[in-house]
């Protein structure tokens, strides 16, 4: 599966994912420093007790000096310095924390949005032009129109409101367990990959209905094997390529979608740290999550290109 | 199938009908669009009067108890500071309605005459054309806009500008893509050959070839610009106060969804209704004038 050639493709795509990594966090580095004011203004401090701080955080220092100092703990130690707002916390080990976190929701998410969307769009394409089929259909739209916030709110109304707490009347979801509470994870899991349900079980009812008239749909019906064997391992296989391709968007919308779903649900991840991290005026940490991020949407792109070979052997590298 | 029905329809009515009322006619047929094209109708009346007339202003504070329902005095009740909801719903559609179709007319004056030149002219035009979007594609839009927005600051302005800096590339592909098939076409160099200036070619006899998938890219680039801006204004880097948007305004709504659940009800009803609404009325469009790509 894993040819010489493959691994050689992996290799340069990882380099390249590295230069993009520090092409972004050098932008936004470069770009946050021309922003007026800085986090440290909020302690008002004057004179000497202010000096101390910026010679504590290097902001004494030239700027390109800064620039160098930040490239070179970036680099060599993988270190993205120290939060502005909560003194002595170090970035890497904490966006690295909430990236495990986002990772289980977001996975969590994936796996709901794929199941859900590749039956609600095989069940479609089976049967076609009937009620169930319109329903289905407008069902969809409906699902990729609703803002992912949107959808929380009516969740948390539903099943943590008025339906009594279900949930515990807790989203905060446990730092420490490795696999986390399911309990607690489906409902920012539905919130944050129903819209991309939606895109899937349309994309899989156009390719399935593509692929159910052809031939060997037909000499599978000959030989007389069962419906539901036709369907699921003959049509759901091929009807897949088509919907692969999407596969990279719905990562990356999964990642982005996480900001505010985690804002929502109050979970401790790395959306939730970037857009804190903004209002807060944390400017070392803004740096951080955006490096964070550029990484994870590199990593996720190769991880979806490698899917391809996986799924389709056609495809080589 | 559908050549039958070609057939059917020549043989009642023989007078020949141009792509264009044949797509009216099948898109007044879709009930689905017709019913969105309505909602919108309605919701651009409804941002037209806010302009002159909103039940109460917007911005007043304390013209109603905190956190009140909905009431015949205030019909969609009041916010966490006593501000009149649907006068801010009202406004808030001019903020929406602002940013998605202005976006998509940026988008347009973009991302056509790029997407013409590239796919018409080819060469090193259209190799660094496609590696500007391949590079914009690499990149995810909501860090793209955050950042953009970050920096230059929140406002309306910036807002647009930012949708428009991660939206334009999806309209230059299709562009490109369709001026690349287009020029192939005998019409294409029977315009060349009778000496058509290049820029006459390309606004007077590829641009309105390429109208139809050019119409429903915007159609349905304005819901997700729509969305986006919501999505900012959610996150708190979108319109600022006292402006209403009607992301910011399910985002004040959420911290008081205990006791106040309409202040993120109606908000989020409106927006899902909006978005809901173009999705139709794109969807309509396409099945309207490409009647070959069946959903």
């Amino acid at each position: 599966m894993f040819t010489r050639g493959t691994l050689i493709y992996i290799a340069q795509r990882i380099v390249l994912i590295g230069f993009t990594v520090l092409a972004v966090s050098s932008i936004v580095f470069l770009g946050i420093h021309r922003l007026p004011g800085d986090a440290l203004f909020n302690e008002k401090l004057r004179g000497q007790a202010y000096q101390v701080l910026l010679h504590h955080y290097g902001l004494d220092q030239p700027l390109y000096l800064q620039y160098w100092n930040f490239i070179v703990g970036v680099v060599t130690r993988g270190d993205l310095g120290e939060s502005l707002v909560n003194r002595g916390t170090r970035i890497t080990p904490l966006v690295l924390r909430e990236t495990l976190v986002s990772a289980q929701v977001g996975g969590f998410a994936l796996i709901f949005t794929i199941g859900l969307g590749l039956i609600l769009g095989m069940v479609a394409a089976v049967r076609q032009n009937t009620w169930l089929d319109y329903v289905l259909t407008t069902t969809s739209v409906i699902g990729y129109s609703m803002p992912n916030f949107v959808i929380a709110a009516f969740l948390i109304l539903v099943f943590g409101i008025w339906l009594g707490n279900i949930t515990g009347g807790t989203f905060y979801y446990q730092l420490g367990g490795w696999r986390g509470d399911i309990g607690q994870l489906w409902l920012p899991a539905f919130a944050l990959g129903f819209p991309y349900a939606s895109i899937v079980a349309r994309l899989t009812r156009a390719s399935m209905l593509e692929v159910i008239r052809q031939d060997y749909i037909r000499t599978a019906r000959a030989k007389g094997l069962t419906e539901s064997v036709i369907m699921i391992r003959h049509a759901l296989r091929n009807a897949l390529i088509p919907v692969i391709t999407i596969l990279g968007p719905l990562v990356i919308g999964i990642i982005t979608g996480s900001v505010v779903i985690e804002n929502f649900f109050g979970i401790p991840g790395l959306g939730k740290e970037f857009a804190q991290s903004i209002l807060n005026r944390d400017y070392a940490i803004v740096i951080g999550v955006f490096t964070m991020y550029a990484a994870l949407v590199g990593l996720a792109n190769l991880l979806v290109d490698l899917a391809y070979v996986v799924i389709d052997p056609r495809i080589r590298y | 199938m559908a050549t039958a029905a070609a057939m059917v329809t020549s043989a009642i009515e023989p007078e020949q009908s141009s792509l264009w009322s044949d797509a009216w006619r099948r898109l007044r047929k879709n009930r689905m669009a017709l019913v969105a094209s309505v909602y919108l109708a309605l919701l651009v009346a409804v941002a037209l009067v806010a302009l002159v007339y909103t039940p109460y202003r917007m911005s007043a504070i304390g013209i109603a108890p905190t956190y009140s329902g909905p009431s015949a005095a205030h019909w969609f009740g009041a916010d966490e500071l006593g501000r009149d909801i649907l006068s801010r719903l009202m406004v808030g559609a001019q903020v929406s309605l602002i940013v998605g179709v202005g976006t998509q007319l940026l988008v347009l004056a973009v991302g056509v005459p790029i997407g013409l030149m590239a796919g018409y002219f080819r060469g090193w035009f259209d190799s660094v054309v496609t590696f500007v979007i391949n590079v914009f594609y690499g990149i995810p839009d909501v860090l793209v806009a955050m950042i953009m927005v970050f920096l230059l600051g929140p406002s309306l302005n910036n807002i647009i500008i930012a949708i428009v800096a991660t939206r334009w590339m999806d309209m230059a592909r299709l562009v490109r893509g369709q001026a690349f098939s287009l020029r192939e076409r005998e019409f294409v160099e029977a315009g060349r050959a009778s000496g058509a200036k290049p820029f006459k070619m390309l606004f007077g006899h590829i641009l309105p070839n390429a109208l139809g998938p050019i119409i429903i890219q915007a159609t349905l680039g304005i819901p997700s610009a729509i969305l986006f801006e919501a999505f900012l204004s959610f996150l708190g880097v979108g319109v600022q106060p006292p402006t209403p948007s009607w992301g910011s305004m399910a985002n004040e709504g959420v911290l008081a969804i205990q006791y106040a659940p309409h202040m993120v009800i109606f908000p989020s009803v409106a927006l899902s209704l909006t978005l809901m609404a173009f999705n139709f009325l794109g969807d309509g469009l396409r099945d309207a004038l490409d009647p070959r790509s069946r959903r």
